[in-house]
């Protein structure tokens, strides 16, 4: 019901405004564009949450997207964001270690075959947005939808900004809330009728799990902006966001061993005692800036920092650098570098730290305390005359991006991403 | 509250920098000294928003849409 009256309430919106329109004025957007991206993650590691802090993290995820911008008359544009990301993942194979190849050992360092191996996301996310006339205000309301086996997403939100200072200075504001919902999917041998003849340990396999009351998850974000040109080679920008989230916003398969307890085993793989489990309410402050720097007709710098800290005792810094060198008018390379850091949850513990007394405890090294590097390298190849022509598509831009993740924990990732920007003749 | 005061101070200091005017503005008005980030960073703020704590402030995702932290 909500997504049909959030995807009218756009369209009432689109046909409000088309026929507002009268008299020249400069477009927004001269002709509607098209962006294609591709993406493609690999990770590793022997954190996994699923195994409790110990087995592997191999994933691998490839995502495609399309963004469609549609000016629907001189002040109002359309913009239409849809995807589908299908990942791979050993890790969440062993949500049931047990199914698949029957010649397999379970193991919490190797991939289950069976279902919970891979998964599909698909996204929907429609922004409409309207200028005014002197063109110093900004209004858009979007909507999102996601829905993936176990999680369904339903997003909604508004913004706001507006130019001062003879276009000096923008403010902006925004709102969004996530209603969303989980299909939670826990560890097998935690599931009602688990039975297995191969459990190993002293005495019978017993555990303190009990199946999660609240199902939802409901985010509500306000975020706050200000950009200001500081010079005629320097501009920058302050942000701060305040997320309040609430309901489960533990993850139902991620399994915890207690340090009190008896170790229970099939094969290699321990049998849990019981999954995360994390407060039902969670307040995030994160606050940023950038700045950029033209230094001058070759490399520019692009510098960002972000300080967070939430209610769950973790608190973190992000620091990035981006330096594009303009190697011709067509083509600038982009060598990038993003430092990063945190302490832990209040709540994290690894393998048999926590004890069956405690109220909270997870095992995800997402919530450790870490420092990850992140180096990177990005080519865009750029046509403003969009000579190069398919079909009815001119090509304005090509982007290709590498970055290569290592986290002090073990964790490696990589990623390529891919971008083509296309105009309609 | 420490925060958000240092914000304020910030934001202050900011706004108080003298006006550039429109025909002084080709610096900072090319391409790569937007403020805002490329389509295709969106896959690396995205890995980092399952794969890290902390998360928002950088037009990103901050909370929600998904099963991550």
């Amino acid at each position: 019901m909500n997504k049909y009256l959030i995807i009218s309430l756009l369209f009432s919106f689109v046909g409000f405004s088309q026929q507002d329109s009268t008299g020249y004025k400069k477009r927004v957007l001269d002709a509607a564009e098209v962006d294609l991206l591709f993406s493609y993650y690999n990770q590793d590691g022997k954190n996994a949450a699923v195994t409790g802090g110990e087995g592997t993290e191999e994933l691998s995820d490839a995502t495609s997207s399309i963004v469609v911008q549609l000016p629907l008359n001189e002040d109002d544009v359309l913009t239409i964001d849809a995807g589908i990301s299908a990942y791979t993942s050993a890790s969440s194979s062993n949500i049931n270690p047990f199914d698949g190849d029957i010649n397999r050992t379970a193991s919490p360092f190797s991939a289950s075959s069976g279902a919970s191996r891979q998964d599909v996301l698909a996204h929907f996310n429609p922004t409409y947005q309207h200028s005014s006339d002197d063109r110093k205000s900004t209004y858009n309301v979007n909507a999102y939808i996601a829905n993936e086996y176990d999680y369904f997403s339903l997003g909604l939100g508004a913004g706001y900004s507006r130019f001062f200072n003879e276009k000096n200075t923008e403010f902006s504001i925004s709102g969004k809330v996530y209603l969303d919902t989980w299909n939670p999917q826990y560890p097998t041998e935690l599931r009602d009728g688990f039975f297995d003849s191969r459990i190993t340990g002293n005495g019978n396999y017993t555990n303190q799990f009990s199946a999660f009351e609240k199902e939802n998850r409901n985010s509500y974000s306000l975020s706050l902006g200000l950009m200001q040109i500081l010079s005629e080679k320097v501009q920058g920008s302050i942000f701060m966001d305040v997320v309040l989230q609430n309901g489960l916003l533990s993850t139902p398969f991620q399994r915890v061993y207690f340090g009190d307890t008896s170790d229970f085993y099939i094969q290699e793989f321990q049998l849990a005692d019981d999954v995360e489990r994390l407060p039902d309410s969670r307040l995030k402050i994160p606050i940023g800036a950038r700045l950029n720097y033209f230094m001058n007709d070759l490399v520019v710098l692009r510098t960002y920092y972000r300080f967070y800290s939430d209610d769950w005792g973790l608190s973190s810094h992000t620091a990035s650098l981006e330096i594009p060198i303009k190697i011709s008018d067509s083509f600038t390379l982009y060598p990038n570098y993003r430092f990063y850091n945190q302490t832990a949850a209040d709540y994290f513990y690894e393998k048999e730290g926590a004890l069956s007394s405690y109220e909270f405890y997870t095992s995800d090294f997402d919530l450790s305390k870490y420092k990850s590097h992140q180096y990177g390298l990005g080519f865009r190849y750029r046509d403003i005359f969009t000579r190069t022509k398919l079909l009815r598509f001119g090509l304005k831009t090509v982007d290709l991006r590498f970055a290569n993740y290592n986290r002090s924990t073990g964790l490696n990732a990589f990623i390529v991403s891919l971008g083509a920007t296309f105009v309609v003749d | 509250m420490k925060n958000f005061i240092l914000l304020v101070v910030l934001a202050i200091s900011f706004t108080s920098c003298a006006v550039v005017k429109e025909y002084e503005k080709v610096y900072v008005n090319d391409e790569e000294m937007q403020l805002s980030a490329k389509n295709t960073e969106r896959f690396e703020t995205n890995f980092q928003i399952y794969r890290e704590g902390a998360s928002g402030a950088n037009g990103g995702r901050s909370g929600g849409g998904c099963g991550c932290n």
